[in-house]
């Protein structure tokens, strides 16, 4: 017993302090009387799909000219039913694919010094925006989401996105896109155009692949009944199927599938 | 025995894990341009993500003969469609319109199923629930 106790206390001594880990503190009462005075983001928001076709088709990416060679060929592929699965790995949209082409519900949760949003799909993703006044990290580990400082500009909640994962694809459809590259910067401000619209107006900095930042607008309709409730979207329970393991216990195993990513029914 | 069981069991987690993750997907692989009525019996309903899936035994009329794998939208948006994980059942005799695959092997992309049953039409048209309201 006392030797437990002795090892538990040297390896509390032995933790590293960090030395610049700011504390965010509690939220008071003012903080949480400050989130009435936001405008009501509640609900669940739907994206509006056929106008994020529409948006790509009157208002394309000005793709850099050896880039635009190799949208043309996937958009080609597409067009010929060979689609590139840009989503098979199952790995996250990221950001700004999260919002360019999304087809599933998104919520807003608005808490003192963060603005949270939930997707669901694929794998209920999470933006974590930070309305605290922080100031980006120095060197940010790079992630599919980056890192996301938001500053509300009246109704308008204004985010700059940094520390993309340059692997994250920057994508017009679930075929068609590029690897968004290193120094990716992405601006959005989120605002209500109507009573239940929400805009999402984007300006994509990727010098990587874009002769100059493409701005572009996605818009969610807002949902209230139930059925629009985010569920679960585990997006890799589609590889497999219900079985029993040799206990008898409930389980797992693969299903037959395509290349392309179809379920494949069983030969008779 | 045990020994053979856990070598099953460990054969069939290697296989899991290094099965390649083939989820989520577009539709381009399907014809939009064609429709194909699948007259048969369901045989298989899966209710998951990414996609639901339905298996369609067909054994009359003028297409392939055999079991079609047919795909559909996430079970969130078909909930929102008014789809549950009852809406169809392992028997049921259908209708099911289809845009094939365009490999010609036997799969589609799903458009309308009719109950023949009942009559019940169910439909998957994203576009009906992206309209404000709701």
């Amino acid at each position: 017993m006392i030797r437990a106790s002795l090892f538990a206390l040297a390896m509390t001594l032995a933790a590293p302090a960090l030395a610049d880990d700011p504390i965010t503190p509690a939220p008071t009462a003012k903080d949480w009387l400050e989130l009435a005075h936001r405008p009501d983001w509640s609900g669940s928001w739907f994206p509006v799909i056929s106008d994020q076709f529409a948006q790509v088709a009157s208002n394309p990416p000005p793709w850099k000219p050896e880039v635009q060679k190799q949208i043309d060929h996937w958009d080609a592929e597409e067009k010929a039913g060979r689609p590139r699965g840009l989503l098979l790995d199952c790995l996250p949209h990221g950001v700004p694919s999260f919002y360019l082409i999304t087809h599933n519900s998104i919520e807003i949760l608005s808490t003192p010094g963060r603005v949270t949003i939930l997707g669901e799909s694929d794998g209920n993703r999470l933006v974590r925006i930070w309305t605290d006044g922080r100031k980006p990290p120095a060197d940010p580990d790079p992630s599919f989401h980056g890192y996301n400082i938001g500053v509300w500009q009246g109704d308008t909640l204004a985010v700059s996105t940094t520390a993309i994962l340059p692997q994250t694809w920057l994508a017009v459809s679930e075929a068609v896109g590029i690897a968004i590259g290193e120094g990716a910067h992405v601006e959005q401000k989120f605002h209500l155009i109507g009573p239940d619209t929400l805009a999402v107006d984007l300006t994509i900095s990727a010098p990587a692949v874009l002769t100059r930042p493409w701005q572009t607008r996605r818009l969610f309709t807002r949902k209230r009944a139930r059925s629009y409730e985010i569920v679960e979207g585990v997006c890799r329970q589609g590889d497999f199927e219900e079985t029993t393991d040799p206990w008898g216990n409930p389980a797992w195993r693969p299903v037959a599938q395509s290349a392309d990513g179809n379920v494949v029914a069983p030969a008779k | 025995m045990l020994k053979k069981i856990m070598s099953t069991g460990a054969l069939a987690a290697a296989l899991a894990l290094s099965a390649p993750s083939l989820a989520h997907h577009s539709f381009a692989m399907f014809d939009q341009t064609k429709v194909v009525n699948l007259r048969g019996t369901i045989s298989a309903y899966r209710w998951v993500n990414p996609h639901v899936s339905l298996f369609v035994d067909v054994q009359d009329g003028p297409i392939k003969h055999g079991v079609w794998a047919v795909e559909l939208t996430s079970p969130g948006n078909l909930t929102r469609l008014g789809w549950s994980r009852q809406s169809l059942k392992v028997g049921d005799k259908v209708d099911v319109e289809v845009n094939p695959l365009r490999d010609g092997a036997l799969g589609g992309g799903f458009r309308k199923a009719t109950i023949l049953s009942t009559g019940q039409v169910l439909q998957a048209r994203l576009v009906e629930i992206e309209k404000p309201g709701g």
